[in-house]
C-alpha cells in the first residue's frame, strides 16, 4: 500500500511546488478561465431548452423535455432552409473572395519597397478595421444609394439607369462580402504580415544568388513559407463559417432581400428576440454551434494529415 | 581562371565604414579563410563577393571580370549560409534542385546531377526527407550539396559549421576539406574559429575591424604573426603577451630577461612586448632557454597534456605540458623555461612584429 501512496504523494507534492513557484503565471491565466466560465461555459447550462418546450415562468428546469421537437420544426420550415442555404453561400462566397485578399495585400506590402507609402497604404487599408459595423453599414448605403451614391453616380457617367442595390436579392451578397473586404482585410493582412517578417532572410538570399526573381521568390519562398499560418487562419476561418457577420446584415437587409440575404444568425434573432421563441432559437443556436465544430474538426484533421500543420 | 580579385574595397553604411579598402587576391582553386573576431568585416566582405551587399568603393573582379555592377546570379558563385538556408517545405531533392530549375535546366539533368551530388555527400538516402527530419550535419551536407549542384566558379561559405556541435563540427570540416580537394573550386570561407581557419585553409586571411591584419598560410601565420592582434587570435590557447623592454642581452620582463640575439644599440630600453606561446616552453633547463618564475593557479588536463594556468608579475598566462599520463609532478611548478629562439617580439607602441637584426 504505502508503495503505491508514496508516488502519488510525490506527484501532489511536486504540484504543490509547482504551483507555489508559477503561481503568477496562473495569475495571469485567470481572468481568461473567469470569462470562459462566465460568457462560455455557464450559458452551456442554458442549452438545454433547445430540447424543452420553455417558459420563461417555469424556468430552465422545470420546463418538460420535448426531445427533438424544435429541429424537427427547424429543418421543416421553409424560412429556416432558406437562411441555412444563404449561410453556406455567403460563407462560402466570403470564404472563397474574402480569404485570399488579406494574403494577397501582405504579399504585396511585403514586395513595397518605399517606406513611406508603405506605411501611409497599410494605415489606409487598416483604419475600416476600426470603424463600427452601424457607421460601415450607412457608408454602404450612402455608396450604393440610387439618388447620391458614388456608385451609381459613376454608372451615370456611362449612361447606365441607377439601379436600386439594397433592394435587389442578387446584389445583396456582393455588396455584403465587398464591404467585408473592404473593412478586415487590411487588418487581417497583419497576421500574414507577421508570419513573412519570420521568414529566414537567407532563404531569400540564398534564392538571389541562385537566380530567382522576386515573382518566383514570393511563390517559391514566402508563400510556403507562410502556408502554416495560412492554414491555421483557413481552420479558424473554417470553425466560423457559420458565423455571418450578422450586424451587418442586420443594418442592411430588408425583407425584400430575405431571399438572398436572411443568415441563421438572422433568423436566430428574429425567432428568438423578436418572437420570443428562445427554446426554437437555442435549437437553431445550437445546430449551428454543432456543425461548426464537426467543419473546425475535419478542417483540421485534413490539414493535420496533408499539410503537418493543425491548431492541436 | 576562376580567381577572385579584391582591389581596395570599401563598404560603408551611411557615414559608417565597415571595410576599410581591403586588397586580397584568391587564385584560382585556392581555398582561402577569412577569419577574425565578430564585427571584423569577414561576412560583409563575403556578401559584397556574393552580390548581396553593394561594393562602396573599389573593384572586385571574379575570373577576371568586373563584378561590382553584376546581378549575384550572374557572377557564378554559390553561397553556403550559417543557418543553411534551406526551403523548409522542399525535400532534400527539391532545396538542391532550386537553383537548377531556376536556370531551367532540363529535367534529366536535373537528376543526374543531383544524385551524382547526393552520392559524394552520402544523402541518396534522404533525398525524400524534409529539412526538419535531418540532422544537423545532415543538413549541412544538404547546404553544401544545393552549392555544389551548380557547378559555380566560386564556393563562398559564411560560417558554416558554426551551428553544429563540436564532434560534428570537427567531422564536416574534415568533409569540407577533402571535398575540395575533389572538386578543386575557388573557396572562400568566413569563420570566427581559428582552428576552423588553421586547418582548412590554403591561406588564412586575419581581419580585424574592417581591415587585413595579415595574409598567409597557416603556418606562416601561426609562426611569423605580423602583430600583437594575429598572434593573439591564432592558436589555441593564445600567444601569452607581456609587455617588456629590450636590453642588450634580450628582453627584460619583471625582473627576468630572456636571452635573445640580435639586439642592437639602438634598440635597449625600446618597450616591446614578448610573446610567448604556450606550448613553446619547458618545464626543464636546456640550451637556449630562460627560466620564468610563476606562480601555478591552475592545471588543466587535457589527456596527452595539460594547461597550466599561471601568474607571472602581473600576467595571466597560460602554458602547455607534457602529462606523461599524469599531472601529480604538474602541481608543484615554479618555474618555466622558455624557449628564447621561439619568443616573438612586437613593437610596445605599434603591436607590429619585431625583426632584430633582420
Amino acid at each position: 500500500m504505502s508503495d503505491q501512496h508514496v508516488p502519488n504523494d510525490g506527484r501532489l507534492i511536486r504540484l504543490y511546488d509547482h504551483f507555489k513557484r508559477e503561481w503568477q503565471i496562473y495569475v495571469l491565466l485567470l481572468p481568461m478561465v473567469i470569462w470562459f466560465t462566465v460568457f462560455l461555459y455557464k450559458p452551456m447550462y442554458g442549452l438545454q431548452i433547445a430540447f424543452k418546450d420553455y417558459s420563461i415562468f417555469k424556468g430552465i428546469a422545470a420546463s418538460p423535455w420535448i426531445g427533438f421537437e424544435h429541429f424537427q420544426t427547424l429543418f421543416g420550415s421553409d424560412q429556416f432552409m432558406r437562411a441555412l442555404r444563404n449561410t453556406f453561400m455567403i460563407s462560402m462566397l466570403s470564404l472563397c473572395f474574402g480569404f485570399p485578399m488579406p494574403i494577397i495585400l501582405a504579399l504585396m506590402f511585403n514586395e513595397v519597397t518605399n517606406q513611406v507609402f508603405k506605411r501611409t497604404a497599410q494605415t489606409i487599408v487598416y483604419l475600416p478595421h476600426f470603424i463600427s459595423t452601424v457607421i460601415i453599414a450607412g457608408i454602404v448605403i450612402t455608396a450604393f444609394s440610387p439618388t447620391a451614391g458614388v456608385v451609381n453616380s459613376v454608372l451615370g457617367w456611362f449612361g447606365f439607369e441607377p439601379i436600386y442595390f439594397l433592394i435587389k436579392p442578387e446584389w445583396f451578397r456582393p455588396i455584403f462580402i465587398g464591404s467585408g473586404i473592404w473593412q478586415e482585410a487590411g487588418f487581417s493582412s497583419i497576421v500574414f504580415l507577421a508570419a513573412i517578417a519570420g521568414v529566414n532572410p537567407s532563404l531569400y538570399e540564398s534564392a538571389v544568388v541562385d537566380g530567382a526573381s522576386r515573382w518566383q521568390m514570393m511563390w517559391k519562398i514566402t508563400l510556403p513559407s507562410i502556408l502554416p499560418t495560412i492554414i491555421i487562419m483557413l481552420i479558424i476561418r473554417i470553425g466560423n463559417l457559420l458565423e455571418v457577420g450578422f450586424e451587418l446584415i442586420i443594418v442592411l437587409y430588408q425583407p425584400a432581400t430575405y431571399e438572398t440575404a436572411d443568415v441563421i444568425n438572422t433568423y436566430i434573432y428574429r425567432q428568438g428576440v423578436q418572437g420570443a421563441q428562445y427554446d426554437m432559437a437555442a435549437a437553431a443556436g445550437l445546430f449551428n454551434a454543432v456543425i461548426a465544430f464537426v467543419l473546425v474538426m475535419t478542417a483540421n484533421t485534413i490539414s493535420k494529415r496533408y499539410s503537418r500543420t493543425s491548431l492541436w | 581562371m576562376s580567381g577572385v580579385d579584391l582591389s581596395s574595397i570599401v563598404k560603408k553604411y551611411g557615414a559608417f565604414q565597415v571595410v576599410h579598402g581591403i586588397d586580397l587576391t584568391v587564385a584560382e582553386k585556392e581555398f582561402v579563410v577569412l577569419v577574425g573576431p565578430s564585427g571584423c568585416g569577414k561576412s560583409t566582405t563575403l556578401r559584397m563577393i556574393a552580390g548581396l551587399e553593394e561594393i562602396t568603393a573599389g573593384d572586385l573582379t571574379i575570373d577576371g571580370r568586373r563584378m561590382n555592377r553584376i546581378a549575384p546570379k550572374d557572377r557564378d558563385v554559390a553561397m553556403v549560409f550559417q543557418n543553411y538556408a534551406l526551403y523548409p517545405h522542399l525535400n532534400v531533392a527539391d532545396n538542391m534542385a532550386f537553383g537548377l530549375r531556376i536556370r531551367k535546366m532540363p529535367k534529366a539533368e536535373i537528376k543526374t546531377t543531383i544524385d551524382d551530388v547526393a552520392g559524394i555527400l552520402g544523402l541518396t538516402d534522404y533525398l525524400d526527407r524534409r529539412p526538419a527530419d535531418l540532422s544537423g550535419g545532415q543538413r549541412q551536407r544538404v547546404a553544401m550539396g544545393r552549392a555544389i549542384v551548380r557547378h559555380p566558379k566560386v564556393f563562398l561559405f559564411d560560417e558554416p559549421l558554426s551551428n553544429l556541435d563540436a564532434k560534428l563540427r570537427t567531422q564536416m570540416r574534415a568533409e569540407i576539406k577533402r571535398l575540395h580537394k575533389r572538386l578543386g573550386v575557388t573557396s572562400i570561407y568566413v569563420t570566427h574559429d581559428q582552428v576552423e581557419a588553421m586547418t582548412l585553409a590554403d591561406r588564412i586571411v586575419v581581419m580585424n575591424d574592417g581591415r587585413i591584419e595579415q595574409i598567409g598560410t597557416p603556418m606562416e601565420l601561426f609562426n611569423n604573426p605580423a602583430n600583437t592582434f594575429v598572434a593573439g587570435f591564432l592558436g589555441s590557447p593564445p600567444m601569452n603577451q607581456v609587455r617588456g623592454v629590450l636590453t642588450s642581452e634580450g628582453a627584460k620582463i619583471g625582473d627576468t630577461e630572456i636571452k635573445i640575439d640580435g639586439v642592437t644599440a639602438a634598440d635597449v630600453g625600446r618597450p616591446v612586448t614578448v610573446g610567448i606561446r604556450p606550448e613553446h616552453v619547458a618545464l626543464k633547463a636546456s640550451k637556449g632557454t630562460s627560466a620564468l618564475p610563476i606562480d601555478l593557479d591552475l592545471v588543466e588536463p587535457l589527456g596527452s597534456e595539460a594547461l597550466l594556468h599561471a601568474r607571472f608579475g602581473e600576467n595571466e598566462m597560460v602554458f602547455k605540458a607534457e602529462t606523461h599520463g599524469d599531472i601529480a609532478h604538474l602541481s608543484g611548478v615554479t618555474d618555466i623555461h622558455v624557449d628564447a629562439s621561439l619568443v616573438k617580439l612586437f613593437d610596445g607602441e605599434t603591436g607590429q612584429a619585431l625583426n632584430l637584426g633582420g
